[in-house]
């Protein structure tokens, strides 16, 4: 896959007039995707910052049709679109559910579970800033281990749900993992997944500036340090077949640690902790960082 | 048309297949489940064309279908009890967006205790959910309102349930009229409005401040006034294809000179109107008024109807609790300041307690017999 910049649209179909805070991550998630997904695209978002963000009253952020959703039905929604596109015989829409790390892996499980299982030919976009930052950011499975958060101020205790595995096992055809840092390889995934007639998972890793207490002109190069450090692996799976996008240059993970508020608690042997778990994970040499 | 001996559930199958729904979302629960797997078998048998979507439960269910209604097209579910007690947040963003769902309702009692009997107490649950509540007295009227709920519901942008009893009604054979499919097509045309379409993109649901939320509520609730009319008016037109009037809003019958009217909805009416004949016929003057649309609620017709009568008894199956059956308040509601006038109130039925023509009677009976009320509202069968 060599997409180039050159090769995308100039127009914005979700952005301009947006309600996000500075460098939200979330809403520079939405115009990478809909580089990919275009104009003949129905949008169903859940109760979220992104669905907050995406427009009030009778104004929209959206150039196509998007609908705000009560927080645990985007996929079942976006599946009753789905059934009513092909029951009118319109078979050129995209329909995305996109919901946030609550709205996908807590609240939002049950009904993704279902679309997923049932192979509905929809796109369901995680975009995720572990943690649940529309009501101030507090803990939820997507938090990561140590992650300071507003209601767990000593940090969680427990580890990220590892949402793509459990996709996975669903046996659905293609699931990805993205970050904003790495708009191509974003968009070349919802490339792929808009190009399926079967259910798809693309997670996205926003950062978000007030949750991780990270400068707001800092989302997209903390986003590229979860990459580089491999904290945040950057892959796909392909009808079964798994292959990595990008190869991290492996960072210390202290370089994408240090400099958020959010794990200001972390001592140095919890980051070695995370080191040797990411050199075991990537089969590196023990201590090397 | 054809007389064939269907189940309340296969009536509501039917009257589905004959509004030729374009999309069906539900989730199986106990006494709804007839009509659903009825309706998977048109689909399978491709004797209808229809998108189902087989959700992981109730609140997907509505969700799918609310979905489906978005995106234009005629959508249909079915549930009852606890998978209504479920969906209830999506009842109310269902009815706030407007969109117009058809949802057949095989009343049930609601846990706990455990029970899967029926009574109203679900139905009651959503009174103000924003949904157009219709309740049917047996199965022919079951297949009548499903369809003329369709169109009430695409005329007056708006969700309807049509409620009919567990087992009383969903799992018992009557002689039922199925139409020909040509004049139920004429009755009802496709009248298409899809919200999300990419060919006039808009935004469904933005945050609504202040300035906006309270008009939006101030035209859903003049839509449901406005069904007052459309109700009545669907029942006519039907009338006229098919020949049998359900009335519209409410029913009286034999309330011509009677001094005592019972009033009641669902499947206590078709054995109050037996108790009134057998009372008439000992020349008592006792007359009924069923409720037909509980929502909206029919507060000047049924005024009307009791406009000369001098007391009225109302048969609740449900329970409000600290507050009474629902049907006997909107009853004394719809009254007050018009009319002053003994309204006995009874709790009966509830959890599929046995009421049949001998209790109707005996509440009648105990109605005038008993002057003074202990309470505003008493149970009876206890």
């Amino acid at each position: 896959m060599t997409l180039s910049i050159k090769d995308l649209p100039q127009e914005d179909l979700f952005g301009p007039g947006n309600a996000g805070c500075r460098g939200c991550g979330a809403a520079i998630a939405g115009r990478q995707a809909m580089k990919a997904l275009g104009p003949r695209t129905i949008v169903s978002i859940p109760a979220s910052c992104m669905a907050t963000l995406s427009g009030s009253n009778q104004r929209t952020a959206w150039q196509v049709p998007f609908y705000h959703t009560l927080f645990e039905i985007a996929p079942a929604v976006a599946a009753g679109i789905r059934a009513a596109l092909d029951a009118q015989g319109i078979r050129d829409v995209n329909v995305v559910s996109w919901a946030g790390d609550a709205g996908t892996a807590d609240i939002g499980f049950q009904s993704l579970s279902g679309a997923a299982e049932r192979n509905d030919a929809i796109i369901h976009v995680c975009y995720d800033n572990e943690m649940y930052m529309n009501t101030n950011g507090q803990t939820g499975s997507q938090t990561p281990l140590y992650a300071i958060t507003s209601n767990q101020r000593k940090g969680k205790q427990t580890c990220k749900k590892d949402m793509l595995a459990i996709m996975l096992a669903h046996g659905i055809g293609y699931a990805a993992s993205a970050s904003i840092s790495h708009p191509l390889d974003l968009i070349a995934k919802l490339k792929k997944a808009a190009a399926r007639r079967s259910f798809s998972y693309v997670h996205i890793l926003t950062p978000c500036y007030r949750g991780w207490g990270i400068p707001t002109d800092q989302s997209v190069a903390v986003a590229r340090k979860a990459v580089e450090c491999g904290l945040w692996e950057l892959y796909e799976v392909e009808d079964g077949v798994r292959r990595r996008t990008y190869e991290p240059s492996f960072i210390p993970v202290a370089e994408y640690l240090a400099p958020q508020g959010r794990f200001k608690n972390l001592t140095a042997d919890k980051i070695q902790e995370m080191q040797d778990a990411v050199n075991r994970y990537y089969h590196r040499e023990e201590g090397k960082a | 048309m054809s007389v064939m001996l269907l189940t309340g559930s296969e009536a509501a199958a039917y009257a589905a297949k004959l509004a030729r729904i374009e999309v069906l979302s539900y989730y199986p629960i106990t006494p709804a489940f007839p009509a659903m797997e009825r309706i998977s078998k048109f689909i399978e048998d491709g004797e209808l064309n229809t998108e189902f979507v087989r959700v992981e439960c109730d609140h997907s269910a509505l969700a799918a279908a609310l979905g489906a209604a978005l995106a234009g097209s005629r959508t249909f579910t079915v549930s009852n009890s606890q998978g209504l007690l479920y969906m209830t947040e999506v009842m109310y963003h269902v009815a706030g967006l407007r969109q117009p769902i058809v949802m057949a309702v095989a009343n049930r009692a609601l846990s706990a205790p455990h029970s899967r009997f029926p009574e109203h107490g679900d139905a009651i649950s959503q009174d103000a959910s924003g949904w157009i509540q219709l309740f049917c007295e047996n199965n022919q009227e079951i297949l009548d309102t499903t369809l003329q709920a369709f169109k009430i519901a695409e005329t007056c942008r708006l969700p309807v349930m049509v409620n009919y009893e567990g087992y009383i009604q969903s799992h018992t054979q009557e002689e039922v009229d199925v139409p020909e499919q040509k004049a139920v097509d004429a009755l009802i045309p496709f009248n298409r409005i899809a919200a999300l379409d990419v060919n006039n993109p808009q935004g469904i649901n933005t945050v609504t401040g202040p300035e906006f939320y309270m008009d939006y509520k101030y035209h859903q609730n003049e839509a449901m006034e406005g069904a007052l009319k459309v109700i009545p008016q669907v029942a006519r037109e039907f009338a006229q294809v098919f020949g049998r009037d359900w009335q519209g809003l409410v029913e009286g019958y034999r309330m011509e000179d009677a001094r005592h009217a019972v009033v009641a909805m669902g499947s206590l009416v078709s054995d109050a109107r037996i108790v009134v004949d057998a009372l008439r016929n000992e020349g008592r003057q006792v007359g009924l008024v069923k409720i037909r649309s509980f929502r909206p609620f029919p507060a000047a017709a049924l005024r009307s109807m009791l406009s000369a009568v001098d007391m009225v008894t109302v048969l609740d199956k449900n329970i409000i609790f600290g507050a009474g059956g629902a049907l006997g308040n909107d009853t004394k509601a719809a009254l007050y300041g018009y009319r002053s006038l003994p309204v006995k109130s009874y709790i009966c039925g509830l959890g599929g307690r046995s009421v049949g023509t001998r209790e109707i009677r005996q509440m009648i009976d105990l109605a005038e017999n008993r002057v003074e009320q202990r309470r505003d509202y008493e149970w009876f069968g206890l």
